[in-house]
């Protein structure tokens, strides 16, 4: 399994890396293409953890830097809180992204957390919600913790989104999570696969303003701890996004997503900025 | 989108859903690859071996004549010795209670729980068993300690 494994690995480091570059050099991007245009209702390919269907035009690349804090909001009383400036001074699991527009309604990318777990994601957009309902896209990844080397953690599943107007968009998205159960299949009965229905809403309060609110229930398989829950205000600024956010876990990968946030009711301040490169 | 680029992406989609993954077991046995939540298998890579590790065998002491002579762990007699077997050193604990690994004696002994009679084991203050082999020979308690 190890081979086959690195195998992917290899394929998906090429078609992340390798493939993306040959072709911006190869193609240059298409300045009329419409997915150009700000898409005020999607303005950012995450809510706090959960993709979005927004299209990242081809040839062009996002970067996105998550943050979440590791000290218990709940730790102490308000004096201690400010006193370490609402978890800001404490350690944090950071997450550092890049993704790029391989051809038009399809993006790859790469993301790296600070507990070295690799995740490499390709996400098509199937239909888009000028032809059907809702839009449609198919989310492929597959996280790797100590640098891809351990406990590899395929997922596919899809993302359903329906736009609002111009006000946001709301989100279901079912998908499988596999290998999330840390112990060996010999040491546990407990499912080696877990089945989340990620459900979020990003909502526009002011022209450039927005509030986001997820939460990714396990319906069915491995499902330690709480469903990871997170919501945040952001504000968009040209070219960049910035999130302010709260949650009950760290997790940025669907890996993680899937394994839950923590049990213990407590809940970390963080930040995502994204910033699209064209 | 052409059909070629349609292709490579279900292809890819295809490659990751269908990359289902297990840890392995062999990471987890750390020094004792072998080691397998069965009794044959923990009685030759735990009682009978010294690991790479260093972990001394347990038969270095658990035999008979041997300093813990009274409690043989060599083949043949050392299931009989441990399932379902009252420890002497303290009251009403027992050795493997199949089914329940927490309160197993055994699993106490190499976990070093507050409130065990003498020393954790082995008792050449370590290398103890790892993290990972415990775990496997909490699973064979776990399924029923079987004479498998």
């Amino acid at each position: 399994m190890k081979h086959f494994v690195r195998h992917t690995l290899l394929t998906l480091a090429l078609v992340a890396l390798g493939t993306p570059l040959a072709w911006a050099q190869a193609q240059p991007a298409d300045e009329e293409d419409p997915d150009l245009e700000v898409n005020v209702s999607q303005p950012d390919f995450t809510l706090a953890e959960l993709p979005t269907n927004l299209r990242l035009p081809k040839g062009k690349f996002a970067f996105r830097v998550t943050h979440r804090f590791a000290r218990p909001l709940g730790e102490g009383d308000f004096t201690d809180l400010l006193e370490d400036f609402f978890g800001f001074d404490s350690g944090a699991q950071i997450g550092l992204e890049l993704r790029y527009g391989l051809f038009r309604g399809a993006q790859v990318g790469i993301n790296r957390t600070s507990e070295r777990t690799i995740q490499f994601f390709g996400q098509y957009d199937l239909r888009s919600q000028q032809s059907f309902p809702v839009g449609l896209g198919v989310w492929a990844s597959m996280d790797g913790t100590n640098n891809f080397r351990d406990s590899y953690s395929p997922a596919l599943g899809l993302i359903v989104s329906r736009e609002l107007g111009r006000w946001g968009a709301l989100y279901a998205e079912p998908i499988w999570v596999n290998n999330t159960n840390p112990e060996p299949s010999e040491l546990t009965d407990e499912d080696n696969s877990s089945f989340i229905v990620g459900l979020g809403a990003r909502l526009r309060i002011r022209p450039t303003v927005y509030v986001t609110a997820e939460v990714s229930p396990r319906v069915t398989g491995y499902a330690p701890g709480d469903a990871l829950i997170s919501f945040g205000v952001e504000k968009r600024v040209g070219g960049h996004a910035f999130q302010l956010n709260f949650s009950n876990g760290f997790g940025t990968t669907m890996g993680q997503i899937a394994r839950g946030g923590t049990s213990n009711d407590d809940w970390y301040i963080g930040f995502n900025i994204t910033r699209k490169f064209y | 989108m052409n059909r070629a680029a349609r292709r490579v992406a279900l292809a890819l989609a295809l490659a990751l859903g269908g990359a289902a993954c297990d840890e392995s077991l062999k990471d987890i046995a750390g020094p004792t690859p072998d080691l397998e939540p069965t009794f044959s298998s923990i009685q030759r890579e735990i009682f009978n071996t010294t690991d790479s590790s260093g972990r001394q065998a347990c038969i270095t002491c658990h035999v008979a004549g041997g300093p813990a002579g009274f409690m043989p762990l060599t083949e043949g007699v050392s299931y009989g010795n441990l399932v379902n077997r009252t420890s002497p050193n303290k009251l009403g604990a027992v050795r493997v209670i199949p089914g329940d690994p927490n309160n197993s004696y055994l699993i106490q002994k190499l976990e070093g729980t507050p409130g065990i009679v003498g020393e954790r084991m082995p008792r050449t203050s370590g290398p103890f068993l790892t993290e990972g082999q415990i775990s496997i020979i909490r699973r064979w308690i776990e399924l029923g300690a079987n004479n498998d």
